[in-house]
């Protein structure tokens, strides 16, 4: 199993840069901009993870189906 | 070693954005209050100098920091030249020309616009009302100013930096 590890650290500094940047333009009162930039963010992370999925199926039929 | 170069070059131009914003936000409040001055000293000049338009707003750009200066100074140069327009007419293109350089926003190119449009055209009570009224205008939006700029100065800055942080993330 040779997955690359920095796809999890990336994704969760994406995380923590969107949560700060929620918590300042909470804090200056715009929590309309925040919730944009926190649902950006999760869409964002949204397609990472769709294609570390796609890479786990691929191998789950390379190893179950012999193609 | 190239990325690593990449990333600080992204890191060092969206701080630079927000620190650029937030001095946009702090220089307009400041512009405004000397755009306030110039104006009691130009009713000075109407009210009991009774100086000549050109001079009195060459002699406004004189005591007035750059951005302004050039302004007053442009308008002073077009009434005294040979071409005749009205102080309306160059009053209302060197604005439109200038006020791009300044920090200044709408509402006070309005308050301007509007004054520029009474100057020089009626009698002298007149047009101390005119600046009497540009001025009080000029006093409200820089209570609006200074209060955007304690809202909005901090924020744009780390808002700088944690975008760029964002972007240098989502690329590594």
């Amino acid at each position: 199993m040779n997955i690359d590890v920095s796809t999890i650290f990336q994704i969760a500094g994406i995380g923590i840069i969107v949560a700060m940047i929620h918590t300042v333009l909470k804090q200056m009162g715009k929590e309309d901009m925040a919730h944009w930039v926190t649902v950006i963010g999760f869409v964002v992370v949204l397609f990472m993870v769709v294609r570390l999925l796609n890479d786990l199926f691929q191998e789950i039929k390379t190893i179950f189906l012999f193609q | 070693m190239l990325k690593l170069i990449g990333a600080a070059l992204v890191l060092f131009a969206g701080t630079m954005i927000g620190f650029v914003q937030a001095a946009r936000f702090a220089e307009r409040p400041r512009q405004i209050r000397q755009l306030i001055h110039a104006l009691q000293r130009l009713e000075t000049e109407i009210g009991y100098g009774q100086t000549p338009l050109p001079d009195a707003l060459r002699r406004m750009s004189l005591v007035l920091p750059p951005p302004l200066s050039g302004m007053f100074a442009d308008i002073a140069g077009e009434l005294r030249s040979e071409r005749s327009s009205t102080v309306n007419e160059s009053w209302e293109r060197v604005l439109g020309e200038k006020w791009g350089a300044t920090s200044m926003r709408a509402g006070e190119k309005e308050a301007m616009l509007r004054l520029g449009a009474s100057l020089g055209g009626s009698g002298r009570d007149d047009q101390l009302k005119h600046v009497r009224l540009a001025v009080l205008q000029l006093q409200d939006e820089e209570a609006a100013a200074r209060e955007e700029q304690q809202r909005y100065e901090k924020l744009s800055r780390s808002l700088g930096v944690l975008g760029a942080a964002l972007v240098v993330i989502l690329m590594l």
